[in-house]
C-alpha cells in the first residue's frame, strides 16, 4: 500500500513541530503541523490523521486540554490513538504529570524531549507501519 | 512616589484625663489623634483606622488590654502596639510583649515621655513596614526567577534535544564514527546543562519554601535502606563494600521523604565516586531521645583539609584530575539546605587518602 499513514503535531513551538516532523517523516509517515490549539482541531477535521500528538503545555494548560476534549470529541477522534506531550511537572521537580482519572483517554504520555527511536516505536505500535 | 501621611495615633483608655493629655500631647506634635475609652470600640477603630501606633491600657472595660494586643498585633500587625500600665500591672505588660506588643509605657507619664515613645514607636513602624516590604519583594522575585528559570532557560534545550534527535534520525549511519561522536558529546554537554538547572532551581525552591514543606513522621531506617539499594549497582561495578549498621529502632523523624532520600543518595553516590576499588563505604546511624546522628564514611581519596569549609557552598568543586563526571557543583549545597529545613546539620571530616566522614544531625521526632 502506497498511502502513507498521516500524523498531525499540535505544539506552540515551531522548532519542536520541525524536529519532529523530520523524526517522523524519515519514519515515513505524512506530517501535518499545527501551532495551535484552533488550527489544530481544524486540521484534525480536514485531514482526519491515523495519529495526533498535542502539547499539553501550549500557551496555557487549557488549550492543550480543550484540543483533546474536542478532538475525542469528534465521530473519527473517538477511537483514535492520541498522544499527549508534557515537560517536566513545573510543582516539583520529582513527580512527572499524568493524566487525571476523569481526562479523556490518552493512549501515551510523551515527555519532552522524545528520543526519535522511541517515538516511531510508540507509533508504531499504536497504528503500525503500512507504508513500508 | 509613595504618599507621605501623618502618622496617625490611637489612645485606648478608660481614664478620659488620660486620653485628652494624650492627644493634646501628640496633636502638638503635628500628628493625628484618635480615642476610645474601651477595649471593643479600640479594636473597631483600629481596624477601621489602621494606625501607625495604638497605645493600649491593660485595665479598660468591655475587653481587657492583653485581649486588645493580642488581637490588634494579630489582625493588623503593621500597627506598632504601645502597653500602658499602673505599677501594679508589669507583669501583665511583659505578657504583652510577648504576644505582640513593642514596649509599655507606666502611668504617671509626661508629655515629653509620652512624645519618646510614640517616635519610637512610629520609627519602629516603618522598619516593620519596610522590612515586610522587602520580605515580600524577595519572595515576589524568587519566585518570578523559579518561573523564569523553568521556561524560558528549559524549553530552548528541550528543543535544541529534539533537533540532536531529528539530526540522528537524519545521519542514520551515513556518518563517521567521529561526527557521532561529536553529536554525543554534544547531547551529554546539554543533558549536563540541564541538569544543572533542575539542580538550581531546586536549590531556589527550598530557599522560597515550594520545596519540602511536608514533613511528615518517617523511618530514616527505610530510607538509608532504598538509598543503599539505588546505589548498590554503582558500589557494586566499582567493587566497593557497602556496610550498613543501623540499630534495631527506625530512626523516627519528621521530614520529607523524597528530598531525604536524594539527601543520602547524594552522599553514598560521591562516596562512591571518590572512593577506590576495593574500597569500603560504611553507614552507621545512633539515636538518643533528641538527636538522630547519621554516619556515611568512605575509604575514598577524601577532601583536602583547606578545601572542606567549602564544599557545601554553591558551585564549589575540589580539583581532581582525571575526573570522569562532572558533577553540577550544586548536591552538597542542596544537602545542606535540605538539612537546615529539617532543622538538623551537616558536617564533614577527612583525611587526605584515607576518606571522609559525612555526619547528618536530625532533631528527633517527640512521640
Amino acid at each position: 500500500m502506497s498511502t502513507k499513514q498521516k500524523i498531525l503535531v499540535i505544539d506552540d513551538d515551531k522548532d519542536f513541530l520541525y524536529a519532529t516532523k523530520v523524526i517522523l517523516e524519515l519514519g515515513g509517515y505524512e506530517v501535518f503541523l499545527a501551532e495551535n490549539g484552533k488550527t489544530g482541531v481544524e486540521m484534525w477535521k480536514s485531514v482526519t490523521p491515523d495519529l495526533a500528538i498535542i502539547d499539553m503545555m501550549m500557551e496555557t494548560w487549557g488549550e492543550g486540554f480543550s484540543v483533546l476534549s474536542k478532538i475525542r470529541g469528534t465521530e473519527t477522534g473517538r477511537d483514535i490513538p492520541l498522544f499527549i506531550l508534557t515537560a517536566v511537572d513545573l510543582q516539583g521537580p520529582f513527580q512527572s504529570w499524568g493524566p487525571p482519572a476523569d481526562f479523556p483517554k490518552v493512549n501515551m504520555v510523551l515527555h519532552k524531549p522524545v528520543k526519535g527511536d522511541d517515538l516511531l516505536r510508540y507509533i508504531a505500535r499504536e497504528i503500525g507501519h503500512k507504508s513500508i | 512616589m509613595m504618599e507621605v501621611q501623618t502618622p496617625l495615633f490611637l489612645i485606648i483608655d478608660d481614664e478620659e484625663s488620660i486620653r485628652d493629655g494624650c492627644k493634646q500631647a501628640l496633636e502638638k506634635s503635628g500628628y493625628r489623634v484618635l480615642t476610645a475609652a474601651e477595649g471593643v470600640e479600640g479594636i473597631n477603630i483600629a481596624r477601621e483606622s489602621k494606625p501607625d501606633v495604638a497605645f493600649i491600657d491593660l485595665k479598660i472595660p468591655r475587653l481587657p488590654g492583653m485581649v486588645v494586643a493580642e488581637t490588634l498585633s494579630r489582625e493588623i500587625p503593621d500597627t506598632v502596639l504601645i502597653i500602658i500600665t499602673g505599677h501594679a500591672t508589669l507583669d501583665s505588660a511583659v505578657e504583652a510583649i510577648r504576644k505582640g506588643a513593642f514596649d509599655y509605657l507606666s502611668k504617671p507619664f509626661s508629655p515629653g515621655q509620652l512624645r519618646a515613645f510614640a517616635e519610637r514607636g512610629l520609627n519602629h513602624r516603618n522598619i516593620k513596614v519596610e522590612a515586610r516590604r522587602l520580605r515580600e519583594e524577595k519572595e515576589r522575585r524568587e519566585k518570578g526567577f523559579i518561573t523564569f528559570v523553568s521556561h524560558e532557560m528549559r524549553s530552548p534545550l528541550v528543543v535544541i534535544r529534539q533537533y540532536v534527535e531529528s539530526l540522528k534520525a537524519i545521519a542514520g549511519n551515513r556518518f563517521d564514527k567521529e561526527v557521532d561522536e561529536i553529536i554525543e558529546r554534544c547531547v551529554l554537554r546539554i543533558e549536563g546543562l540541564e541538569e544543572l538547572i533542575e539542580r538550581w532551581l531546586d536549590l531556589s525552591r527550598i530557599e522560597s519554601g515550594a520545596f519540602a514543606q511536608k514533613k511528615k513522621k518517617l523511618s530514616l531506617a527505610r530510607i538509608i535502606a532504598k538509598c543503599a539499594e539505588e546505589t548498590a549497582p554503582l558500589c557494586e561495578a566499582r567493587s566497593i563494600s557497602l556496610e550498613i549498621t543501623i540499630p534495631e529502632d527506625q530512626l523516627i523523624i519528621a521530614g520529607d521523604e523524597e528530598s531525604l532520600v536524594r539527601v543520602f543518595a547524594n552522599i553514598i553516590n560521591n562516596a562512591a565516586r571518590y572512593t577506590p576499588s576495593d574500597g569500603k563505604i560504611s553507614v552507621s546511624a545512633t539515636c538518643d531521645e533528641c538527636y538522630v546522628v547519621v554516619d556515611i564514611s568512605d575509604t575514598g581519596i577524601g577532601i583536602p583539609l583547606d578545601k572542606i569549609p567549602f564544599i557545601f557552598e554553591p558551585f564549589f568543586r575540589v580539583k581532581r584530575e582525571d575526573e570522569r563526571h562532572r558533577g553540577s557543583g550544586l548536591g552538597l549545597a542542596f544537602c545542606k539546605k535540605i538539612m537546615e529545613s529539617h532543622g538538623g546539620m551537616i558536617h564533614a571530616t577527612s583525611k587526605e587518602g584515607e576518606g571522609t566522614t559525612f555526619v547528618l544531625k536530625f532533631p528527633a521526632h517527640l512521640s
